[in-house]
């Protein structure tokens, strides 16, 4: 798997702070690779992605040493606005991300690519695929702003995979959502993993996370205190002391470990853990 | 196929013509306002009253008549308190009418004062209803579109129109802070005092609120390509009915006869 973005040794500060968002920060993204970022509140995690999208230093402004490469190439050298097609951003609000000038959703969806100059008819035709998928079809014709806060996460989510970019970041995008709502936008999250694309996702629902993501990159105070496999990762009851949440299963599984109970590992997803039970139980699958 | 569905469909041809032609229809009916209120007779504009007739034909013909009907309301209570203060308030020589008040003070109107406050009014009354049903057969999205195929800049067009989009949309936003100051116990309703002394804990929020929510927006719009530059494509498409060349020849013969009439004045 290739390199999609890479940091070399960066360090960003926030204009009119001392204290760097981010320190002294080397990694690598593989391409077609789901990471999942967690880590407590202030620990860098959405300054990390805004670096990703080029929005530090360009509109946050700051100071920003070291070297990020999206591609390949330098993140500076990227005309204005196309890192769009390269790298599409969901934010945390979903009522901030519609644009506010469209009358209807599929309008809405198809804002991104009247701005890149795409045909009409391959705007329809990309719009209706997009609407299916992201299952917003029955609301194409309905104003973005009386929709609900999961309708409208959709929404947003269809406008940015609209543009087909190979990464995708994501900044806690069901924060502001019920549990029907976080289901159904994991469920395109879920999809786009499919489709290959890289994602960067910060969330603090770990144990979604845990279901989806290959890696986890877990933040402190501007670095990576720990990145590894999802299972090694969420497994490590030591990120507790960090204020790291961890999933309710793998929890559980440590709890039991510390009773006694012989488990050949700490599961951390719901799967696991009713594997593990029924091996416990001697009841294998029918 | 979807881009025929997003047309605005106006089966009324008034209503259906371009922005333009009814920008142009306004812009022209507020002159001939201005000049019938230099056409008076006893010093009562009576001509440029009898054509703010036009307005209501105007807005029932177009089918607005109901949607505009509340502005036009509140255009009128302006004009009337205008009527009033500069009656009772300007003073001239000739007294029209006094009303003596418990037998402790008069109130006078006079002649002169009552006249020029009539010219005002009605040119409020005239123009600001134009405007109103201008606005009221145009779509804000229909005007923007027209303003952008006539070269307007993509960010000036998205301010302009985003603007005009959140005004309902903030509208909502305060009822909800409304409610949710009246459960923490701030009184809402009652008479002016007790509103005006609601607005503050109300529109603070409402207004910081915007202001937090413009910094995501803003990226929003880049994460969408706004700023890419080169040739945009637009779904929405605004086009003539037609019918514009007929409601353009109809307004500048109206434009033309009154100022003729004008001229005619002056001359003879």
């Amino acid at each position: 798997m290739g390199v999609v973005i890479e940091f070399k040794n960066v360090t960003y500060t926030y204009p009119l702070t001392t204290e760097p968002a981010i320190r002294d920060l080397t990694l690598s993204i593989e391409e077609g690779k789901f990471y999942g970022i967690i880590g407590e509140n202030g620990s860098g995690k959405t300054t990390f992605c805004n670096i990703i999208r080029g929005f530090a230093p360009s509109f946050y402004k700051g100071d920003l040493q070291g070297e990020v490469l999206i591609n390949g190439m330098v993140i500076t050298d990227y005309e204005e606005g196309q890192l769009a097609l390269t790298i599409g951003y969901v934010f945390q609000n979903p009522f901030n991300q519609i644009s506010g000038v469209k009358d209807t959703v599929f309008e809405e969806v198809a804002f991104g690519l009247e701005n890149f100059g795409v045909p009409v008819d391959e705007i329809e035709r990309r719009v209706i695929d997009i609407m299916e998928l992201t299952d917003i079809t029955h609301l194409a014709e309905k104003n973005p702003f009386e929709l609900s806060g999961g309708q409208q996460q959709r929404a947003a989510l269809a406008s940015i995979i609209v543009l087909e970019p190979d990464i995708l970041v994501i900044d806690e995008p069901t924060s502001q959502l019920d549990p029907e709502g976080t289901e159904s936008v994991f469920k395109i999250i879920a999809a786009m993993k499919k489709a290959k694309k890289t994602i960067i996702l910060v969330e603090h629902k770990v144990d979604l996370i845990a279901e989806y993501a290959d890696e986890i990159l877990v933040f402190e105070n501007g670095h990576i205190l720990k990145r590894g496999n999802t299972q090694d990762v969420l497994s490590d009851m030591s990120l507790l002391d960090y204020g790291v949440q961890l999933p309710q299963m793998a929890r559980i599984g440590n709890e039991l470990i510390k009773k006694g109970v012989k488990l050949e590992y700490i599961p951390v997803t719901t799967k696991q853990a009713t594997k593990q039970l029924q091996q416990l139980l001697g009841k294998e699958d029918k | 196929m979807w881009q025929e569905k997003l047309r605005i469909k106006k089966n009324n041809s008034i209503h259906g013509l371009y922005p333009f032609t009814k920008m142009w229809i306004t812009f022209l009916y507020c002159v001939c306002a201005m000049v019938l209120s230099t056409i008076t007779i006893n010093g009562y504009p009576v001509y440029m009253m009898v054509s703010f007739l036009i307005i209501p034909v105007l807005a029932a013909a177009t089918g607005v008549l109901k949607k505009i009907s509340g502005v036009m309301k509140s255009i009128a209570i302006i004009s009337l308190f205008i009527v009033l203060l500069q009656g009772i308030l300007i003073k001239s020589d000739l007294i029209l009418y006094s009303l003596n008040v418990f037998n402790l003070f008069n109130i006078n109107f006079y002649t002169d004062s009552l006249q020029y406050g009539l010219v005002l009014a009605f040119s409020v009354l005239n123009m600001g209803c134009m405007v109103a049903w201008f606005f009221g057969a145009t779509d804000n999205k229909e005007l923007i579109n027209a303003f952008e195929k006539r070269g307007m800049g993509p960010k000036a067009s998205y301010v302009l129109l985003s603007t005009l989009q959140m005004i309902g949309v903030l509208q909502k936003s305060a009822k909800t802070i409304m409610s949710a100051q009246q459960a923490r116990g701030v009184e809402t309703e009652g008479n002016v005092f007790v509103r005006s002394k609601a607005f503050i804990p109300s529109m603070i929020p409402l207004i910081l609120g915007s202001i937090t929510n413009t910094e995501e927006r803003v990226l929003t719009l880049e994460s969408k390509g706004f700023l890419v530059k080169g040739e945009k494509t637009r779904l929405f498409d605004v086009k003539p009915n037609g019918k514009e060349p007929i409601a353009m020849t109809i307004t500048i013969v109206y434009v033309a006869a009154i100022i003729i009439w004008r001229v005619l004045l002056w001359v003879l």
